[in-house]
């Protein structure tokens, strides 16, 4: 099976043709997509991933779509008044995407001689640092992308506007297969605000994302990441993050994972200079059959550098996840303040999480923690409720909105709290009126 | 409190447990086949359904492989290189009591500290030592006799109790388990047996002393114990090499049996000799550990492990009844070259059962410390709990401390709660007991056995002060 998918993406992989820039990614990808295995089971990074599902279907070349209200909807985030930039299936879509976007990112195919240099300098270089944690679907990426999307924010340059992009899918005649790339690159003292959307209509064909995105953010600029994954159940999603910080630099991300039967995201974040604060948090609630994989890994190669990385969860139903968060200290990065927490709620019998933080620490002038806990629902806290006049099940679904609330609240973007709490609130209420509380409350606290 | 001639003194110590006894033994030449196995077995004249056994081991290790997934490097052993018994002559025809033991084999436990006179033995302690490949003496025999309790060498224990022996040999560690299992299984030459009647309390310290003493040889000892309903067992273990260039392998595989409402508590000071400062020779310790607790019954493993170049071992509980309960304290500290991999596996099958793991690791030098541990909830573990902590000291900036904890649950009520942190012995700890007369090598030692406080506030009395100096004497060189 593993064979078969490997020929079937090899296929769909030379179907095209290379743009002359990213001939030799493509060439480099190739190859070592050919050379290497398909992790099983037994591959220690995948041992509690079964890609048996993904590798079973053959793919075609994902094809064009029209545009439906669905999608249209989808693409909209009120509130938020950013640039947007909108792709279905992995093609450019003028028509919703805003002018101001467009001026702001530069495709691969449309780059000027400038953006030329910039994109061969830094395009697969972020997601080649990180040889061990990297993987097959970087390298079939590599292989497979013929375009992508280049963000280029000039020195002490600052985005007035969030810059939204949102991939979407639809539905086609087979299951079929995107690979969409991103490259960011932050000059010295720019900042910016991104928002990444995964989005799809509710076509119940079979859609396997691979998308791969490398940020690099120079001295002392910022950013603020919102990855956002909110496909059909029956979508399929590997996606992977690399982020390279320079001095003083601060990346600063909220990742939540609610769609796709499976979902695999790995987050790579490179500490390279001093001084660089990295803050990852994130939220995966995966329901029926669904699983969600986060891989992530802080590497911290040189002194005085801080990360902070809080991750909560929930499975319902026959539901799994599996959270993998590495925090890997070199021996020269000493003066590092590392922490990490992941916290679990198990909401039946039949679900199952997974979780692994680790560390590996080769300098010894530094201060790391990680905690992980797995339990279900607090008794008193229900009882406490139901004392006063709650149903059983309404408590059950604002303590499990309260769980990720923490997180949700601390988001710097109001628009995209106010767009994420009924989303969740829905997801553990199913039923509406088991959410109406919640649901209240926000209406509440948006500003008249 | 002490003068400076005492630190002058500890500095001086290197590994005391050291030196080589020139004592003729019979060791069988290099080589690992079905042959040697059967010699093992003649020379113990087992009956043929445990030659069968270890036959059947044999023939599964040779299609396995040797695991690779823990965080140490060495180069594999040659397992055909290696000699797999070596006994001391004096001991071919089996003395009948102490004082037919040979003066030189009593000597050097002695030099060891371990008295196997039983008049100067200390109080409560029954003591089974093992020398290379056999047993030399096990003390307090017939008192523990009057209790029921059977304490011997598992190979007098098949001829005298083949009936407890077949019943639970491997049942706990199978002989296909792992590599290093399926070997000891295929070539273990002794080791201690124990066996807890009903409702008996074991009425002192049972201990086990292993010593490697022949060059080109390893050891693979087999200890069972098994404590039976309602009873109660404390078992302790300590082991130590000659200083060798070479490294030796030791591969043990430990079973304990707790039925129901028993409870075992096993506590090990591993000091095999950890190689010179340059990382040239020491003891490859490779072990299997693992303890099945029945309805109510409680497992406590107490480790110190502060000996052998590189350690992988992973004292495990598989909480099988409702109730059970299994504990892990460890102070693992590795020096110089030393690596370890160490850590523990809590399956929690049955209702409301409960583990606690608390874990420290110190490195010092150049050492690699990392600990590697297993938290699983199986879908009827309702009402389990765990807690896990698990700390990392560095001392030094070459050496690193891991953690590799890996938590699964099935079940929703079960409740696991896992911390981790790692520092080093910060200046601002020892500006204080500097500022307070304190030297730096004094503090350093105050605040490493604050650290493992709680680790070893666990182990029985007598160990708890030798595990504390043996802490000492191992960071020696690590400060300044």
């Amino acid at each position: 099976m593993a064979e078969s998918f490997k020929e079937n993406q090899l296929e769909l992989a030379s179907s095209s043709q290379s743009l002359p820039l990213l001939s030799a990614l493509n060439a480099q990808g190739l190859t070592a997509f050919s050379a290497a295995a398909v992790p099983d089971r037994k591959t220690e990074a995948w041992k509690y991933t079964s890609l048996t599902h993904l590798t079973a279907t053959t793919y075609a070349p994902a094809p064009q779509a029209a545009l439906n209200g669905q999608l249209q909807q989808a693409a909209s985030i009120d509130g938020l008044n950013a640039a947007r930039l909108v792709f279905v299936n992995g093609f450019l879509n003028t028509e919703l995407s805003d002018a101001l976007a467009l001026e702001q990112v530069t495709l691969f195919s449309q780059a000027d001689a400038a953006q030329q240099t910039l994109i061969s300098e830094k395009l697969g270089t972020v997601v080649a640092q990180a040889s061990g944690s990297s993987h097959l679907f970087n390298d079939l990426n590599n292989a497979c992308t013929r375009d992508g999307v280049l963000v280029h924010v000039g020195k002490n340059q600052q985005l007035q506007q969030p810059l939204q992009i949102s991939w979407l899918t639809s539905s086609g005649d087979s299951a079929f297969a995107v690979n969409s790339r991103l490259l960011l690159v932050l000059e010295t003292g720019a900042a910016a605000t991104l928002v990444e959307q995964y989005d799809s209509d509710d076509a119940a064909q079979v859609s396997f994302t691979n998308a791969l995105t490398e940020i690099v953010i120079g001295d002392n600029a910022r950013l603020q990441h919102y990855r956002l994954q909110l496909m059909q159940e029956e979508a399929l999603h590997i996606g992977s993050t690399h982020v390279d910080l320079a001095r003083d630099s601060q990346y600063r991300a909220f990742h939540l994972a609610l769609g796709s039967r499976l979902t695999r995201n790995d987050v790579v974040i490179n500490h390279n200079t001093g001084g660089s604060h990295s803050e990852l948090n994130g939220v995966y609630i995966p329901q029926n059959q669904q699983l969600v994989d986060f891989h992530t890994c802080i590497e911290h190669k040189v002194p005085h550098c801080t990360s902070d990385e809080v991750f909560r969860g929930i499975m319902n139903d026959k539901a799994k996840a599996v959270f993998n968060g590495r925090i890997h200290i070199h021996p020269q990065a000493q003066k590092t303040l590392a922490e990490l927490s992941n916290k679990n709620l198990l909401l039946t019998n039949s679900a199952e999480i997974n979780t692994k933080p680790e560390l590996e620490i080769y300098a010894d002038d530094v201060k790391c923690a990680h905690g992980a806990t797995v339990a279900q629902l607090e008794e008193k806290g229900l009882f406490y409720l139901q004392s006063r006049g709650i149903s059983k099940k309404e408590a059950e679904v604002m303590m499990s909105f309260g769980f990720i609330n923490e997180l949700l609240d601390a988001l710097p973007d109001e628009a995209i709290t106010l767009l994420l709490r009924p989303v969740l609130a829905r997801r553990f209420g199913r039923d509406q009126s088991l959410a109406r509380h919640l649901l209240d409350e926000t209406l509440a606290g948006e500003p008249a | 409190m002490s003068s400076n001639a005492e630190i002058e003194r500890r500095i001086g110590k290197e590994y005391q447990a050291g030196f080589f006894t020139n004592i003729e033994s019979d060791t069988i030449a290099p080589g690992l086949n079905e042959d040697v196995v059967r010699f093992i077995s003649a020379k113990k004249g087992e009956p043929e359904w445990l030659t069968e056994w270890r036959l059947k081991a044999f023939r599964a290790w040779q299609e396995m492989t040797e695991p690779d997934w823990a965080h140490v490097s060495y180069p594999q052993p040659d397992f055909q290189a290696l000699s797999y018994y070596s006994a001391p002559k004096s001991m071919e025809n089996k003395p009948k009591s102490l004082d037919e033991v040979d003066p030189e084999l009593l000597a050097t436990y002695e030099k060891l500290g371990i008295p196997l006179h039983e008049q100067m033995a200390l109080a409560g302690v029954a003591v089974d030592a093992v020398f290379d490949s056999v047993s030399v003496a096990t003390t307090f025999r017939e008192k523990l006799a009057e209790a029921g309790v059977i304490f011997m060498p598992i190979s007098e224990a098949v001829h005298e109790h083949p009936e407890l022996v077949k019943k639970y040999l491997g049942t706990v560690v199978p002989q296909r388990d792992n590599f290093y299992a399926a070997l000891n299984s295929a070539v273990f030459s002794d080791g201690s047996f124990v066996y807890i009647p009903k409702g008996v309390r074991c009425p002192m310290e049972l201990s086990t002393y292993f010593r490697i003493n022949e060059a080109k040889t390893g050891q693979f000892e087999r200890t069972l114990i098994v404590a039976d309903e309602g009873s109660h067992v404390s078992y302790l273990e300590g082991c130590t090499a000659p200083m060798r260039d070479e490294n030796q392998l030791h591969a043990a595989v430990v079973e304990l049996v707790a039925l129901d409402n028993a409870e075992i508590k096993y506590s090990t000071v591993q000091n095999w000799y950890p190689g010179d400062e340059e990382g040239k020779g020491g003891i490859y310790n490779f072990v299997t550990k693992r303890a099945v607790a029945h309805t109510n019954a409680k497992v406590s493993w107490t480790q110190v492990e502060t000996g052998s170049a590189v350690t992988w071992k992973y004292p495990s509980c598989i909480l099988k009844g409702d109730n059970a309960i299994g504990e892990f304290y460890s102070v693992a500290l590795t020096n110089n070259y030393q690596q370890a991999d160490t850590g523990t596996k809590m399956i929690h099958l049955g209702k409301n059962t409960r583990s606690t793991i608390i874990s420290k690791g110190i490195s010092a030098g150049k050492s690699q410390n990392a600990y590697r541990g297993l938290v699983r909830m199986n879908p009827n573990a309702e009402g389990a709990r765990n807690y896990t902590q698990c700390d990392s000291l560095l001392i030094g900036d070459q050496c690193g401390a891991h953690t590799f904890p890996y938590i699964e649950s099935k079940h929703p009520s079960a409740v696991i709660e896992h911390e981790a942190t790692t520092s080093t012995v910060s200046d601002d700890q020892l500006f204080l007991c500097r500022q307070r007369g304190i030297d730096t090598e004094k503090a350093v030692s105050m605040i490493v056995n604050g650290f493992c406080k709680e680790v070893f506030k666990e182990l029985p009395m007598e160990f708890a002060v030798e595990a504390g100096k043996l802490l000492e004497v191992s960071l020696e060189g690590s400060v300044g």
